[in-house]
């Protein structure tokens, strides 16, 4: 709201400068927005939050400041209403008739022979102060009034009005009309309009009609000043699309008792420039039967809710100042709210009335106690914070990337039936919930990339959406480049599966799932343990595997499929390995588990190496199960040391060396018992997987 | 015999000059040579000396030979010092250059707005507030109609809502407090979110319909408007929101909490201002400024020459709201306070381009410590 000081004075004999009434009245809820010099007068730019459509008006900031600065306003009075008049009334040869009186229960025309010409300087000075372009007397005199008293105004072109009449009704479905901003507009059943004998000539509260519009030759005029109801005018410019200064204000609430009085200060004005001579006015429709708001405002209720005593005599005073009428009662007040105060309707607001203006920079700091033991912090942040700790400590960095991406980036993630759409997106970009953390990855790293980051380690920990499973909480990881620097004593080599596949172990050893890996979308192996999973099409088949616990899939690990990469603008042949884990799947898997402590064990262990020849494709689990399968329960260990191809080994084959590891808990182990393990072991692999010791 | 070389004074002067050559010797092949040129058998200075002893009579001889075999013995001992000491500090065959670079431990950088949260969490747990995150899919009831938003209230249009094509599950929160409740919280899940939250404050309604007062509590995470990327806006960012009920809880309490959070955040200096403004789930409600970190509230470009920096809203619940979880009015009251993340890291860290915190930029991340 754009406040002109001389403006401003005229309703508040304030004396202080323009910056000491913006400087106090930001402090009264009231943000500054601009304050402009404008000759050796001033504008001020007030942001009215949107629970003060009263403040939206040259008066209503006056009562604001001369509250705040302890002034007495010359504030004009809002007239009582009347008795009860008729839903319709005929005055000067034009009858109105309100249809719908819930949606517009009072409506006052006022009639004038008009000459059409710009209206006097001073007054366009004003209008454009108040950010308004001036367009004739008619037009400008009711923009005049919308901005010293907040309430809209509309001039008809009276000899367009067919019929002689005004009915404000809602209009019929599909009906059509054409706006003052030359569009062409469709109407639903549930808007109201202003319309004559025939047809829509206004759209009630939001704009007037193009064909009713009043021009240089407009001879006479209808003036519109009416009360509609908020949310009818709300529905009515969203639908459209459609926000003007008047739908603004009627969408918030205008003040009901304002229209007659609003329409005297227009009728005021006209002959006051020269442009009209009044022919009376109509009122139809009224607002008395409407019951003021009556609050109760007790004493200790204020002290409880701001944690200081005001005085009683600052409460009326502000009350009163704010044009609340204030009568004490038992234990404090009984406050009568002004119907222009639609944001007042419980007892908390006068409270909030009270502080406002009381100030709060005379609250004091206090801290509020304790009554009982705080809870825990919610585990899934402090895994968090432990797996930041703990990816940062492996050399990733944590990025934060948006939780929308584009459809097609999307796809490869979640397929067609899983993406879950933005029904308004903001652009083609951010069009669907992200169905995992890795498009952002991707992308993240062919930034860096693209910056001259050769190896670029990123880590990400966020919700990811899809259809079926809804919100899930995950991690991710994305490795590009090498591992370790170009160091002088050498050691850098590019990254591969088993470093991502490091990380990933390190992961679920974090937030404490055992996990183990599965090959995916490869035919099933002879296995007992090694299941088929199905293919994931982001990546690369035969350097992909899914991490599985208790038969529940909680994520995968692999290399990025190269069709992905690209698509994030990755180069070809630029190998990316990345992993997702599902942390609220790892969450109800973890839960089940608590730590306790094994007696450490008092006899020695035994080592024993073998190493075998077997079919180059067998997985190495196989043939750990194999060993589990035919070893005694002394073996605790068994560890791949050495896979070798090459000279020496026949096409199709490979030697594998393995570390078995032999305890007993209750006696040390003899060479006999050891080698008879041994023996087994090697025994069941030649018959299980043709394996030929080395 | 006036100008005889086995004067005292000569013998004193060729010692001298050993000393102060010996100390400077820093290889074997110097040592070599000193040795030569002072006790050689033929051609040493010292070794000349002895020679011409003979020439002494008896008595001086004595007393000059003396000196002359102190000086050799000395020559001799120190030129083994310092051979000795000059193979101690030479470097061993399996010596490294200790100047050559060390092997780089790779090292992450956490977030820097996972730096501020958790430099917030912590503060708020030290006041024993619980910390807890809730989910990033909401239902219409939750983020606005329990926050005395009903359907067609204009404050709606303050917050520009991205909303979904079919609804889907949200996330779970509260997990950890099953136990305590006897099972599933009532509000634990979303069971047809429809929308994306706009703020943290749909969790205020979640933890307050399945907890009694008193509340104190801490949410963050990520909300989403329908905000187009600028330098001051994303439509992703993150939010904490703080929530307190209980007996008697005032506006100065608020005050209070605010004044301690931003001087934990920002040093004891900072100051804080409330102001009235608007939100509707708060009555009253006030925007909250702090004393300008670039100024220290004497005025500068950063804070628009006002000495002030806005930066959070907040207020005391609304009745309204406390009454759509089923609390009481009149027993309890509180405050809610919330604000953006990336405001105050902005400010914290000088960053004058929100999208940096977006483009995951390694030169950006590493600005910051480990």
């Amino acid at each position: 709201m754009k406040v002109l000081l001389s403006w401003l004075r005229e309703f508040v004999d304030v004396r202080e400068s323009a910056e000491e009434i913006a400087r106090v009245m930001s402090l009264r809820g009231f943000a500054v927005e601009g304050l402009e010099k404008v000759g050796d007068d001033s504008v001020i730019d007030f942001e009215v939050t949107g629970n003060r459509p009263d403040c939206m008006s040259i008066v209503g900031m006056a009562r604001e400041v001369a509250t705040a600065f302890e002034l007495a306003g010359k504030l004009p009075d809002n007239r009582r209403p009347g008795s009860a008049r008729s839903d319709t009334a005929s005055a000067g040869g034009i009858t109105i008739t309100l249809e719908n009186p819930d949606l517009c229960p009072l409506y006052a025309g006022g009639l004038a022979d008009v000459t059409v010409a710009p209206s006097p300087e001073w007054m366009q000075a004003r209008l454009k102060a108040g950010g308004v372009r001036p367009i004739s007397n008619i037009v400008d005199v009711t923009n005049y009034v919308l901005l010293e008293l907040g309430q809209p105004m509309h001039a008809f072109d009276a000899a367009k009005l067919e019929k002689n009449e005004i009915r404000v009704r809602t209009a019929r479905e599909g009906e059509r009309m054409r706006t003052l901003d030359g569009q062409e507009r469709t109407l639903t059943g549930d808007m109201l309009v202003i319309a004559d004998g025939v047809r829509p000539v206004g759209i009630a509260g939001v704009m007037g009609g193009g064909d009713s519009e009043v021009t240089d030759s407009t001879r006479s005029i209808v003036l519109e000043s009416a009360y509609f109801n908020p949310l009818s005018i709300r529905r009515t410019s969203r639908r459209l699309a459609l926000k003007t200064e008047a739908s603004t204000r009627f969408e918030r609430g205008t003040d009901r008792m304002m229209p007659a009085q609003a329409l005297l200060r227009a009728c005021e004005l006209l002959e006051q420039i020269g442009a009209a001579k009044q022919r009376g006015t109509v009122i139809a429709g009224s607002v008395s039967d409407i019951a003021p708001v009556v609050l109760t405002l007790r004493r200790r209720r204020v002290a409880a809710l701001l944690g200081i005593e005001v005085p009683d005599h600052e409460v009326s005073r502000i009350l009163a100042s704010l044009g609340f009428a204030v009568a004490a009662a038992a234990d404090g007040w009984s406050i009568t709210v002004p119907p222009r105060r639609v944001d007042v309707s419980r007892e908390e607001d006068l409270i909030e009335e009270v502080a406002r203006h009381h100030g709060f920079d005379r609250i004091p700091g206090r801290f509020p106690s304790l009554r009982q033991p705080p809870a825990a912090v919610d585990p899934r942040i402090a895994r968090a914070r432990q797996l930041r700790s703990v990816m940062t400590g492996a050399g990733f960095s944590e990025a934060n990337s948006f939780g929308f991406i584009a459809e097609s980036a999307a796809v490869p993630f979640a397929g067609d039936e899983g993406i879950v759409a933005i029904a308004n997106p903001l652009s083609e970009n951010f069009a669907v919930l992200r169905p995992s953390l890795l498009p952002g990855l991707a992308d993240a790293v062919a930034y860096n990339r693209h910056r001259q980051q050769r190896d670029v380690r990123l880590f990400e920990i966020g919700a990811r959406f899809s259809r079926k499973e809804g919100e899930q909480r995950v991690i991710a990881a994305i490795w590009a480049g090498a591992v370790g620097d170009d160091h002088w004593a050498g050691g850098t080599r590019p990254v591969d599966f088993f470093d991502m596949k490091g990380v990933a172990e390190r992961i679920a050893a974090t937030i404490g799932v055992d996990t183990r890996a599965e090959p995916v979308g490869l035919v099933p192996p002879q296995s007992r343990s090694i299941g088929g999973e199905p293919a994931v099409s982001w990546l690369v088949p035969g350097r992909a595997a899914a991490l599985i616990e208790n038969g529940t899939t909680i994520g995968y690990v692999g290399q990025l499929a190269r069709d992905v990469a690209e698509r994030h603008g990755l180069a070809p042949g630029d190998a990316v390995y990345v992993t997702e884990i599902n942390l609220d799947a790892a969450d109800a898997l973890a839960a089940t588990r608590s730590t306790r402590v094994e007696p450490l064990p008092r006899f020695p262990s035994v080592a024993r190496d073998i190493s075998i020849l077997v079919d180059e494709s067998l997985p190495a689990a196989a043939i750990r199960e194999t060993i589990r399968d035919a070893a005694p329960p002394t073996l605790v260990g068994v560890r791949e040391f050495d896979r070798y191809k090459g000279k020496g080994v026949p096409e199709g084959k490979v030697s594998l060396s393995l570390r078995l590891t032999f305890r007993s808990p209750d006696r040390t182990l003899t060479d006999a018992e050891v080698q008879k393990a041994m023996d087994d072991v090697l025994a069941a692999l030649r018959s299980r997987h043709d394996a030929v010791q080395r | 015999m006036a100008d005889s070389p086995l004067q005292p004074a000569t013998i004193e002067a060729l010692r001298a000059d050993f000393r102060a050559r010996v100390a400077f010797a820093r290889t074997d092949a110097d040592l070599k040579a000193l040795h030569d040129e002072f006790l050689s058998r033929k051609a040493g200075s010292v070794t000349g000396l002895l020679k011409q002893l003979g020439t002494l009579a008896p008595d001086v001889r004595r007393q000059t030979g003396a000196l002359v075999n102190e000086l050799k013995a000395e020559i001799e001992s120190s030129l083994e010092e310092r051979r000795s000491a000059l193979s101690a500090s030479r470097p061993p065959a399996d010596a490294v250059d200790v100047t050559l670079p060390g092997r780089d431990l790779p090292l992450g950088r956490i977030h820097p707005l996972m730096r501020v949260r958790h430099e917030i969490e912590d503060i708020f747990t030290r006041m024993g507030y619980e910390i807890l995150e809730g989910p990033e899919v909401e239902d219409d009831f939750h983020n606005f109609e329990a926050l005395n938003m009903p359907p067609d209230h204009p404050a709606r249009d303050m917050q520009d809502t991205l909303y979904l094509q079919t609804p889907i599950i949200g996330g779970i929160w509260g997990a950890h407090r099953r136990a305590s409740l006897g099972g599933q919280p009532p509000d634990a899940q979303v069971r047809a979110a429809t929308l994306l939250r706009t703020h943290t404050s749909a969790m205020q309604i979640r933890y307050m319909q399945t907890f009694k007062p008193p509340v104190r509590i801490i949410v963050p995470g990520r909300v989403y408007r329908r905000d187009n990327l600028d330098l001051t806006h994303t439509p992703m960012f993150q939010q904490f929101e703080g929530l307190v009920v209980d007996e008697g809880i005032t506006l100065a309490d608020l005050k209070g909490t605010l004044e301690a959070m931003v001087q934990a955040l920002f040093g004891d200096t900072a100051r804080v201002r409330l102001r009235p403004s608007f939100f509707p789930y708060t009555e009253p409600s006030a925007e909250v400024d702090i004393s300008c970190q670039g100024c220290g509230g004497s005025g500068c470009a950063i804070c628009k020459h006002t000495g002030w920096l806005e930066i959070l809203g907040s207020g005391m619940v609304h009745p309204a709201v406390l009454e759509a979880v089923g609390y009481d009015p009149e027993r309890v009251s509180g405050f809610a306070f919330g604000t953006g993340i990336e405001r105050i890291a902005m400010l914290k860290y000088r960053v004058d381009d929100i999208r940096l915190f977006y483009e995951n930029d390694l030169r950006f991340l590493e600005q910051f410590p480990a």
